[in-house]
């Protein structure tokens, strides 16, 4: 079989990262890895070779504005995004984990391999309409991640966060499945958009077995994003896994589902309008619980990384709130949010590495007086946490400005109050973090054991952290240039949306 | 230099956040040098803002203006619009004034990480500039909220020891009002759409009259929490107790301010029936913070804390005026705003001056300085007289102009609530000058514990240039307060006229506002101690 260069074009920033998730266990089966030292850089630079490689395969087609497709999968402006999305994402994930699995004395090649292949899974699952091939997008993404919660098997809490994350993803997944094969079997098609299409003409729209299909279709969605009541494993995975690996979690996995969720219920259902509302109603219920939950837990929290997966759910929230505006701006201030969402969280997860802060030496009491010490990471630290916070003008502000104003604007004036009150409450546990690292000096205690590490010294994790600060400004000062050259065309070009 | 030309605004608003990058820049070991800088360049601003601004007559257009459009998100367009008027433009020479002689006044009194410190203090006058000029709702709030970040830091790491609590408690605080806040503003852009304010309050007056009152409480509470007003209050004397000096004194000179301004600006312009709708309650929450800010300052130990309860006071005086819906009680409000932050400034100088001796604020540690430092003495008395509101200082016109105002302004309420008020006068003189004889009469303290005792020098030289200033303009706004006001006047009239206010309420307009008083004798003077038979800013 032959392929057309478009269907080249398609299939390469897949292909790329694939192929290199194949190579790099095959360095990895040295006995040496963990001595020498040249093999670990062979790994990580294979690894980011292949993102960067994937990555410049995706610029070029959004350079061109092509949307080439291959068979189901069509790589799309919106898949482009997500492609983008992702492959930054990762490419700090790797820059991150070479200092962080110094620090824990724990370098394998595996970890690397599975993270380039969720890195795939998570394209593809932004690729397509098509059931199967969501599904199988959705596994291949899922899998790598349960084992990487739980990679680090020095720990003991490593197994237990993985195993739970992999039992309630199973759950999850298997309901994803099911809602499909209710929407395949009475409308007969794989393909969701054509499925909404048959289902109307049928006059299907509001049959219960439509309807349950949908719902757990939604499920699976939450599942990944974590929202309320699906959210029980975040906190015990993000605590689990290394670092970076929880900020990839975080962002790229959030990310992924919610653009996802965006393609199905937002464009392929949209025939579907009475099902579309529903939907919506439910996921309105669901956001409130989520920005409940998730930030009055958040204000408990002694340790950062359990802050800041609460956090991360209730983000999850205000995103949702974005998809219960429904109106195709808000999907934009979506996207918008997500982007700045990537640098804040890999930013903020980051900071954890390039502190040199491992194990489970991740309180608030040991970040104390780190603020000072090293003032440009002090200061990107002030940046994500005022912006997660969404304190203007930084580019977390923009992005519930966006969702925000639409939901205001859609006559949901109640879910707009109860959302600012939300961010009010987090900015207390964001306010903590900068207590911690400005307002507070390190205990005599951690000085004395700091004074007999040796110093930290992470210079890619803090490169990474410097970029996402910029990111965070750059959404506070150019927010019309991202929003409308980046996201909105995604969007526009993508989902035929807002034109 | 033609664009410097073209945007004089942007440039006083920008350039010192601008400077406070650049200090942050500098290396730990050369802190004093950035000190120094930011010193230097905080004059800088406030000598162009002077040459630049002074000299304009009053009239409705702004002296200065500044407008492009920003961008457009989801649909809503914002200006970039910066502009200087009667009504802002001693608000922004206050803030560049204030701004540089609170640096000059602390010079010594931190240790540690001066240079951040400075460099926060420019971030700071960079947001209360930006917030004073801007105007369009959205760069508004930009400021407005930014405003919070330097202040958060400069309590939270440079302040008493309840500071990170009191840090904590003033950002949440302000961040509530104003993300409700934010939520009708978007309503309300949504319906306008735009943040320009000639545009949003049309709209505004097109929405049924329960909206318009649910706006206007949202843009009134928001404003409140920083005035503050009664019982919005509470953060206040923990920010202020708890903040290194040159943050009181930009917390009482300028950020309070604010509110009153966002009042004066926006929500009352914006939302004039409604704003009439709740001339009662404001006026009642007003007299309440008058008379409960002064008792409770009354029972204070603390000079710092009686000083901020003292403020909550004086601050109510403010939103009477604004609530009379009279000329000479809004203009006696933009007054009482300025003497505020002269007085109160001057006060929590003062205060940080004999801490950084002492180390102590407590009243009863103190007793007979009058003795070891007689300059200090002196300078102590006169601001003190000016809080109090002695005729020829700045207090007594403003709370003079604001009482008449209340007193005459037609409502039912009006002679019941400006009698009450004035009992907040007399209650000034109470708690001020019983504090006063507690610290500086009487026999010398000398307990070995004492404050006095550690009193070893008066006034430096340093100290005396900081303080003369703000004793001059305290007598000048006294003896002749018409240049002050002269450039409001045109504004205020048009304000009122467009709420509406009833003829009544407007008849002090002619003759001018500053002679209204002899016009019209004021019972609102009855509490003043000496009661001068020359009224307000007659002379």
């Amino acid at each position: 079989m032959s392929l057309t260069p478009s269907q080249w074009a398609a299939l390469l920033p897949l292909l790329v990262p694939a192929l290199a998730a194949c190579l790099i266990p095959l360095m990895s089966l040295d006995k040496d890895q963990a001595t020498a030292k040249w093999i670990r850089a062979v790994m990580y630079g294979t690894a980011l070779l292949a993102v960067g490689a994937s990555f410049w395969f995706i610029t070029e087609l959004w350079k061109t504005g092509a949307q080439p497709s291959f068979f189901q999968m069509r790589m799309d402006r919106l898949a482009q995004f997500t492609g983008i999305f992702v492959l930054v994402a990762a490419a700090m994930t790797i820059l991150q984990s070479w200092d962080h699995f110094h620090q824990e004395g724990w370098v394998k090649g595996e970890t690397l391999s599975l993270l380039l292949f969720a890195v795939v899974g998570m394209i593809l699952f932004a690729t397509t309409t098509n059931f199967i091939l969501l599904f199988l997008a959705l596994e291949l993404f899922s899998l790598p991640l349960y084992a990487l919660v739980g990679t680090v098997r020095a720990r003991p809490e490593s197994a237990e966060g993985g195993m739970k994350y992999f039992l309630t993803g199973a759950v999850a997944a298997s309901c994803f499945l099911m809602g499909g094969v209710l929407i395949y079997g009475l409308s007969g098609t794989l393909d969701l958009s054509a499925a909404a299409i048959t289902l109307k003409a049928q006059g299907l729209a509001l049959d219960p077995l439509v309807l349950v299909g949908a719902a757990l279709l939604l499920l699976g969605f939450l599942f990944k994003v974590s929202a309320v009541p699906f959210h029980q494993w975040t906190p015990d995975a993000y605590e689990a896994s290394p670092h970076p690996i929880a900020g990839f979690m975080s962002v790229a996995t959030k990310g992924v589902a919610f653009i996802a969720l965006l393609r199905i219920f937002g464009s392929s259902l949209v025939p579907l309008a009475e099902v579309g509302v529903r939907m919506q109603s439910v996921a309105a219920i669901l956001a409130v619980a989520t920005l409940v939950v998730g930030n009055l837990t958040a204000l408990v929290q002694t340790n950062v990384k359990r802050m800041l997966a609460y956090s991360s759910i209730s983000h999850a929230g205000y995103l949702l709130l974005g998809f219960v505006a429904g109106t195709p701006a808000a999907f934009n201030g979506v996207l918008f949010y997500l982007v700045i969402y990537l640098a804040m969280n890999m930013g903020a997860f980051g900071l954890l590495t390039a502190y040199g802060l491992v194990g489970d030496h991740t309180t608030f009491d040991d970040l104390r007086g780190l603020g000072w010490k090293r003032p440009a990471l002090g200061v990107s630290a002030a940046i994500f946490m005022l912006s997660l916070a969404g304190i203007p003008p930084l580019g977390g502000f923009y992005g519930k400005y966006m969702i925000f104003r639409e939901l205001v604007g859609a006559g949901h004036v109640s879910l707009a109050i109860l959302g600012v009150l939300a961010s009010l409450v987090s900015a207390y546990y964001y306010l903590r973090f900068l207590v911690a690292l400005f307002l507070q000096t390190p205990g005599a205690e951690a000085e004395r054991l700091a004074s007999d590490r040796p110093a930290v010294y992470a210079p890619l994790a803090g490169a990474t952290v410097l970029v996402c600060a910029a990111i965070v400004l750059a959404g506070g000062f150019l927010q019309a240039f991202l929003a409308d050259g980046f996201t909105r065309r995604a969007l526009t070009e993508g989902l035929g949306l807002l034109r | 230099m033609t664009w410097l030309n073209s945007h004089p605004l942007s440039f006083l608003v920008f350039a010192p956040a601008l400077l406070g990058f650049v200090i942050l820049a500098i290396p730990q070991t050369l802190a004093r040098l950035a000190r120094m800088v930011g010193f230097m360049g905080a004059v800088a601003i406030f000598v162009l803002s002077l040459s630049w601004l002074l000299g304009q007559s009053g009239s409705l257009a702004p002296i200065l203006a500044e407008r492009a459009p920003w961008f457009t998100l989801v649909g809503l367009p914002v200006d970039y619009s910066l502009s200087v008027d009667g009504l802002n433009l001693w608000l922004v020479l206050l803030t560049t004034f204030l701004v540089p002689l609170t640096m000059l006044g602390t010079w010594n009194s931190l240790k540690d990480r001066i240079g951040t410190f400075a460099a926060l203090f420019l971030l700071l006058e960079t947001g209360m500039l930006g917030a004073l000029m801007a105007q369009d709702l959205f760069f508004f709030y930009l400021f407005w909220e930014a405003m919070l970040i330097p202040m958060y830091f400069m309590i939270g790491v440079w302040g008493g020891d309840e500071r990170r609590y009191a840090a904590t408690k003033f950002f949440l605080y302000t961040l509530a009002g104003s993300l409700l806040w934010l939520v009708a503003l978007l309503y309300l852009a949504g319906k306008a759409g735009s943040f320009n304010p000639a545009v949003m309050g049309p709209a505004a007056s097109a929405l049924p009259f329960s909206v318009q009152c649910w706006l206007f409480l949202a843009f009134a509470v928001a404003f409140a929490i920083k005035v503050p007003l009664f019982p919005l209050h509470t953060w206040l004397p923990d920010a202020h107790v708890q903040a290194p000096t040159a943050g009181s004194v930009i917390l009482a000179g300028v950020l309070l301010k604010l509110g009153g301004y966002g009042f004066i600006r926006f929500a009352i312009p914006m939302f004039p029936a409604a704003a009439m709708h709740y001339a009662k309650p404001l006026a009642l929450l007003s007299v309440i913070a008058i008379v409960y800010g002064a008792l409770v300052a009354m029972v204070q130990r603390d000079i710092k804390k009686l000083v901020a309860y003292s403020s909550v006071s004086h601050m109510g005086f403010v939103m009477l005026g604004l609530a009379s819906f009279t000329v000479i009680g809004t203009q006696g409000a933009i007054l009482q705003m300025l003497n505020h932050g002269i007085s109160t400034g001057a006060l929590f100088l003062l205060v940080g001056m004999v801490y950084d001796r002492a180390h102590t604020r407590m009243i009863s540690d103190f007793g007979g300085v009058a003795v070891k430092m007689p300059v200090f003495t002196g300078f102590f008395l006169v601001v003190t007289l000016s809080s109090i509101g002695l005729p020829l200082t700045n207090g007594f016109v403003g709370e003079f102009w604001i009482l008449n105002g209340a007193f005459l302004s037609g409502f039912g309420w009006g002679r019941l609530y400006a009698s009450l008020a004035t009992s907040g006068v007399l209650l000034g003189a109470v708690y001020m000058l019983w504090m006063f004889k507690r610290v500086f009469w009487g026999p010398e303290n000398k307990d070995e514990g004492s404050g006095t005792h550690h009193l070893h020098s008066d006034l430096n030289a340093r100290e005396i240039a900081v303080l003369l200033p703000l004793v001059v303009l305290i007598l000048w706004m006294g003896i002749h307060p018409r240049t002050f006001v002269a450039v409001s006047e045109a504004p205020v009239v048009a304000l009122l006229k467009d709420a509406k206010a009833p003829a009544i309420r407007t008849f002090t307009l002619k003759p001018a506002v500053h002679e209204a008083p002899a016009a019209h004798p004021a019972p609102g003077g009855h509490a003043e101690p000496a009661e001068p038979a020359v009224k307000g800013g007659h002379r």
